[in-house]
């Protein structure tokens, strides 16, 4: 059931991402270059909308299915600046964030494949470096890692 | 499609999914998924890593099936090296854009996991439950991201 809702929820989330520009590369430099806010629009519109609806779903306490619900905040650390400023640039070089990756690999964009590629590389890495960046930059625990999203 | 609709269908996607899976929103710890299926020590043997794997790779491979289904009702699905805007300035042979990609790929992975989470994960989802670390990351990857392409379309390659 988990898989199923998941995998229907990624579909529709695919869908709109390759239809609405947020999965092309152009869209994304012209965004960065202040030459066309669709992006903006949709990010600005989905945050606008989202702090009521996720107010509303956390007030019930209980998924849809009855289960437990439980929102757990992201830790704050110095990695919230070093890895969003180095994210930023490889958003920026390869023109996708990690959804549009996946969405431009169903596209057919034959590149997006080295572009995971490298993410997968850069998280290994960074699996390997944790506990040498764990002390400078603040980083919690191996166990509870820097934020899952 | 016009931003409005993307936004709202977006928001309402991410309430769906905490609705009815009790899981934020969140792509680019998937990275760590996939790795953790090749890797079982260390930073990738963390018990909620394997937990999330459950709803997570399913969600990734909704991302792909998205993807197709979006290029077949748009004129068809075809493998394609086209890459807009950076044709027209740059035009790198197929082998050049595989080095590329891999190069930005890195960053990507690298710091989404050293942030904590990519634009999905702290842009829509922290962002909508006001958690100031989103709202830290965000304005850091937008930073990079701007001076990176201004740089590279206004200073590099012009």
């Amino acid at each position: 059931m988990t898989a199923l809702v998941s995998l229907i929820l990624g579909t529709a989330f695919g869908f709109v991402l390759s239809r609405s520009g947020a999965a092309d590369y152009t869209y994304i430099q012209q965004m960065f270059l202040f030459e066309n806010f669709q992006l903006y629009g949709i990010i600005g519109t989905a945050v606008a909308l989202g702090v009521p609806l996720l107010w509303l779903v956390k007030r019930r306490r209980r998924t849809l299915f009855g289960t437990p619900l439980h929102v757990e905040a992201k830790p704050a650390h110095r990695g919230n600046i070093v890895g969003g400023l180095l994210f930023g640039v490889g958003w920026s070089i390869c023109g996708m964030c990690p959804g549009p990756i996946f969405v431009n690999i169903g596209e057919g964009k034959v590149y997006a494949l080295a572009a995971l590629a490298g993410a997968l590389v850069g998280t290994a890495l960074f699996g390997r470096l944790y506990t040498t960046l764990e002390r400078p930059l603040r980083l919690p625990p191996m166990q509870t890692g820097t934020g899952e999203g | 499609m016009p931003w409005a609709m993307a936004g709202m269908a977006i928001a309402a996607i991410t309430a769906l999914l905490l609705l009815f899976q009790n899981r934020r929103l969140g792509i680019s710890t998937g990275f760590e998924d996939v790795c953790s299926l090749a890797s079982r020590t260390g930073y990738f043997s963390r018990a909620s890593l394997r937990d999330g794997r459950r709803w997570r790779l399913p969600f990734i491979g909704g991302l792909v099936l998205g993807g197709v289904i979006a290029a077949i009702s748009t004129g068809g699905w075809q493998p394609t090296w086209a890459l807009g805007m950076l044709d027209d300035t740059l035009a790198l042979e197929p082998a050049g854009k595989l080095a590329w990609m891999f190069a930005g790929g890195l960053f990507i992975g690298f710091g989404t996991r050293l942030g904590g989470g990519c634009t999905s994960g702290h842009g829509i989802f922290g962002l909508s439950n006001l958690e100031w670390p989103s709202l830290v990351t965000t304005i850091c990857f937008m930073v990079g991201g701007l001076i990176t392409t201004q740089l590279l379309y206004r200073v590099v390659l012009p």
